[in-house]
């Protein structure tokens, strides 16, 4: 099964293992992973559940839409221009096996 | 071996809660229930009051289980049906008609400068009323109102005409006593709001333009599903970013040595937030359990009734520290009061771009020695929509 590394501030990592189609987002959601809220379920509206893609992940990626564009330009966290990215837009699947991500200090 | 089940215990009734008692002060309420159990029985008001923030934030991000679309829904017959009573997938069709028009993008190029306007011309009238004004009336009510109006395309109307739109609906919408004239006056509105759509529709089909009624115009939604939708966004785009205005001003000028902080460092988000947190808007929304299930160790019946009350989630002491407090320094955790998951407020942008970076600042900015008028109080009201409803003040 596909699987996500969440890298944390403290040097704690969660690794949660999800069936294909699951977003980032909802992987930490309902695994209780800290530090990622999501509060608009998906929609690329909140922008509170950036992270940061550690590279060797970032080529696998899809492109940057315009709703994410904007979102990231409202996050808590500062933007990283090469890896900050929508947990909700980074999908698991045949392309994304598995990815690695560290989880910001704040979202709010 | 034997297993374990779970016995969920069943839901504590509070037949001592009224009505009034709730839009007087709602909080003393939320505390006394909160030391008993997360979720109530409240006979007065019909339905299973949800107040813990856990089971509210689980009841969002679960559609399977609570659904938004409510059986006898007074909205629905205030308003029509409008998205916030649809569930997934039928509501994120119409979610996602709505495009980029309440979008930061949007809101950089088209409304800030709509807002700006907006603030001269109601700071205008502020003034011209003079110290002793009510800033809710004078202000907040028409700069909200005035911006939604430019927003949503009626060049046909007034902002007076979206305030009485707004209220009478919003009315309707509350209206749990079965008033006739409370209906009357919704059903007035949603005529109005009806006739003035269809008159500006062909228009913005010729002339296309940024706002809400020319995207939705254009985005094939059926006419009954646009006007609903129409009517719930005049219902939650102007009391809501109203109340915020007024709340946070009532809050920053009774707390000064906040206050003193928010002006030195341009801190008018954490004003805000923490405003909208400490007195959601929108503090009661409806759900319904969908079948017998149990939350937070409580059994729920199927068609139960909830009423999600974001305010004394908002409120919550295993959550929050300190809760009852206007505190801009509390450790930033996210509030409940734009919502949660699929129905999160499209509006939410709007109201951060045009309170916090237009209307607050400039209030305090243009108006030296702003300060509430000692001879007469703020005036605070409601629990399933709350804020300060009159707010009369004074300056140099």
């Amino acid at each position: 099964m596909p699987k996500v590394i969440f890298h944390h501030d403290n040097d704690e990592t969660d690794v949660v293992e999800s069936p294909d189609g699951t977003s980032v987002m909802k992987v930490a959601l309902q695994n209780d992973v800290a530090g990622i809220v999501g509060e608009c379920g998906g929609q690329a509206m909140c922008a509170t559940c950036h992270v940061y893609v550690r590279d060797g992940y970032l080529d696998r990626l899809p492109e940057i839409s315009e709703d994410e564009e904007e979102m990231l330009e409202c996050t808590a966290a500062p933007r990283d221009e090469t890896r900050s990215r929508l947990g909700c837009q980074v999908v698991l699947g045949p392309d994304l096996e598995e990815v690695e991500v560290d989880v910001p200090t704040s979202q709010v | 071996m034997t297993v374990d089940t779970t016995h969920p215990r069943s839901i504590p009734s509070a037949d001592w809660v009224t009505i009034p008692d709730l839009y007087a002060d709602p909080y003393p309420i939320y505390r006394r229930l909160r030391g008993e159990a997360p979720i109530h029985w409240v006979p007065a008001v019909n339905r299973y009051l949800v107040i813990g923030y856990e089971a509210c934030h689980t009841i969002e991000l679960d559609q399977e289980r609570f659904t938004a679309d409510e059986t006898n829904s007074l909205m629905k017959r205030s308003m029509g049906h409008s998205m916030l009573r649809k569930d997934d997938p039928e509501h994120d069709i119409e979610r996602k008609a709505y495009g980029g028009v309440l979008r930061p993008k949007a809101i950089k190029q088209e409304w800030t400068r709509v807002f700006e306007q907006s603030f001269a011309t109601y700071l205008g009238r502020l003034r011209e009323v003079g110290p002793g004004a009510d800033l809710v009336k004078e202000f907040a009510a028409p700069f909200a109102a005035e911006n939604l109006r430019v927003i949503m395309g009626f060049e046909n109307a007034t902002q007076e005409d979206l305030q009485r739109w707004s209220q009478t609906m919003i009315d309707g919408t509350g209206n749990y006593g079965d008033d006739p004239d409370v209906w009357a006056a919704a059903e007035r509105s949603s005529h109005e709001v009806d006739v003035a759509i269809d008159e500006m529709l062909p228009i913005l089909r010729d002339r296309p333009n940024g706002s809400l009624l020319s995207v939705l115009g254009a985005s094939g939604m059926p006419l009954e599903a646009l006007r609903a939708n129409f009517k719930m966004t005049i219902g939650g785009g102007l009391n809501e970013p109203r109340d915020a205005v007024a709340t946070t001003a009532w809050a920053l000028l009774s707390h000064p040595t906040q206050l003193t902080s928010v002006v030195a460092d341009g801190r008018w988000s954490d004003a805000f937030e923490e405003s909208i947190r400490w007195v959601a808007p929108i503090s009661m929304y409806p759900r319904e359990a969908t079948r017998d299930t149990e939350l937070c160790g409580l059994h729920i019946p199927q068609g139960a009734r909830l009423g999600i009350a974001v305010g004394a989630a908002n409120r919550d002491p295993d959550v929050f520290v300190d809760a009852e407090s206007y505190d801009i320094d509390r450790p930033r955790k996210p509030h409940l009061a734009f919502g949660g998951g699929n129905h999160f407020c499209a509006g939410a942008w709007v109201a951060r771009a045009s309170v916090v970076n237009v209307a607050l600042p400039g209030l305090f900015r243009e108006l030296p020695g702003l300060r509430l008028d000692p001879d007469r109080s703020a005036v605070c009201g409601g629990w399933v929509f709350r804020g300060v409803t009159s707010l009369p003040v004074l300056w140099d």
